[in-house]
């Protein structure tokens, strides 16, 4: 199976992650008929219906065996999302659900509700010349002295009146499985490698409010943003990870300030909510009431 | 219902179904029934920590009293009120030895 969604690497490169593709069967039914989900000998298994079943491993393995029909884009959907989720959980690594650029050397991560403008921010931040890292699972790696973001594939999955907005149209972007309205944008240009230190959270909500807001969360509404926005919280108990996650959050929020962003529904230009941002990480000292 | 109604032979124990964590010191917990956070703080959790096996309240008075600066009876006093509220918020189990 090809990728379109990687990066091209040249040369020598140590294996991550090994990924199988199994010949297309229908899966036998009987494990899947209550939940899509499953845990087995330490592997996860989960199954899409119509789609493919899945199996994660040891946080570098990856088994997928496709149904016969199956389209192929929806089948790299799961592994790219989910899969790489539950894989990044296995090997102690906390998935945020956001989008995350890089400010002069430090990563802030944009977290918040589906339709709260994460990817259209992350865009703009693009387009203005800071790099991103990411735009769907931010990879916090935890177990060194301080939080580090790790890269991801470098695609945006932005909806048409985004592309428009940003000046963007017209370049024959391919458009997500069964999101007519929502294209994947390539962003190799703009996209970081390395990883950086995380340095803040900005949960961006939608308002109704006229203007813009900026405001630092205490710790245990940190806690609780970070909770919310843990990217497939769900899954977290059937792999026996609850605990580990709770105290992954409370670490970042005790050590990392978390802000939220309100936008106005209307009238929302990306790039002022950019220059708020911008404006955060240029103050001299944050104080985290 | 009255502090007095803690009888001195009654067992206290942390629930089950929290997550724990600690935030510069402080014990946070989040339930994983109803999703409500709490803040025990340093000296609470310290109390938390106490009655993960069950004990009376003069077991944790007499813990606290070794580790901490205090009277003994104001230790006790403050016990008891905080572990009313514990159990008011289903955080402990009391039952009788």
């Amino acid at each position: 199976m090809v990728l379109p969604e990687g990066l091209e690497m040249k040369g020598m490169q140590s294996v991550d992650v090994e990924i199988d593709v199994n010949p297309p069967q229908d899966p036998v039914g009987d494990s899947f008929e209550t939940a899509n989900y499953g845990v087995d000998n330490g592997r996860f298994l989960f199954h899409v219906p119509e789609t493919a079943v899945y199996s994660v491993a040891d946080g570098n393995h990856i088994a997928i065996t496709p149904y016969p029909a199956a389209d192929e884009a929806k089948v790299r959907l799961f592994l790219l999302g989910t899969c790489m989720g539950v894989l990044l959980m296995q090997r102690g690594i906390l998935p945020l659900h956001g989008s995350a650029v890089v400010i002069d050397g430090k990563v802030y991560a944009i977290v918040g509700e589906s339709g709260a403008g994460k990817s259209t921010l992350a865009a703009a931040f693009a387009r203005a010349g800071y790099p991103l890292m990411t735009d769907d699972v931010i990879a916090v790696d935890l177990s060194g002295d301080a939080p580090l973001v790790h890269s991801s594939y470098p695609q945006q999955k932005l909806w048409e009146e985004s592309i428009e907005q940003l000046g963007l149209q017209d370049r024959g972007y391919s458009s997500i499985y069964q999101r007519v309205n929502k294209y994947a944008v390539p962003i190799r240009s703009r996209f970081c490698r390395e990883a950086l230190p995380l340095a803040g959270v900005v949960e961006l909500v939608k308002s109704e409010e006229p203007k813009l807001s900026m405001q630092a969360y205490n710790q245990l509404e940190g806690l609780h943003a970070l909770n919310v926005h843990t990217y497939r919280s769900s899954l977290l108990h059937l792999m026996n990870r609850q605990q580990w996650q709770f105290q992954s959050i409370a670490r970042l929020a005790s050590e990392l300030p978390v802000y939220r962003l309100r936008r106005p529904v209307d009238g929302f230009s990306a790039f002022d909510l950019v220059d708020s941002i911008i404006r955060l990480t240029t103050k001299k000292e944050v104080v985290n009431s | 219902m009255s502090v007095d109604t803690m009888a001195s032979n009654e067992l206290f124990v942390q629930s089950q179904g929290y997550l724990v964590s600690e935030m510069n010191g402080e014990k946070v917990m989040l339930s994983i029934e109803n999703g409500k956070y709490y803040n025990l703080g340093q000296i609470g959790g310290r109390v938390w920590e106490l009655i993960e096996s069950p004990a009376s309240i003069q077991d944790v008075v007499d813990r606290l009293v070794a580790e901490y600066v205090i009277e003994p009876e104001d230790c006790q006093r403050q016990v008891r009120q905080f572990l009313q509220q514990l159990k008011a918020e289903g955080l402990i189990q009391a039952g009788k030895e």
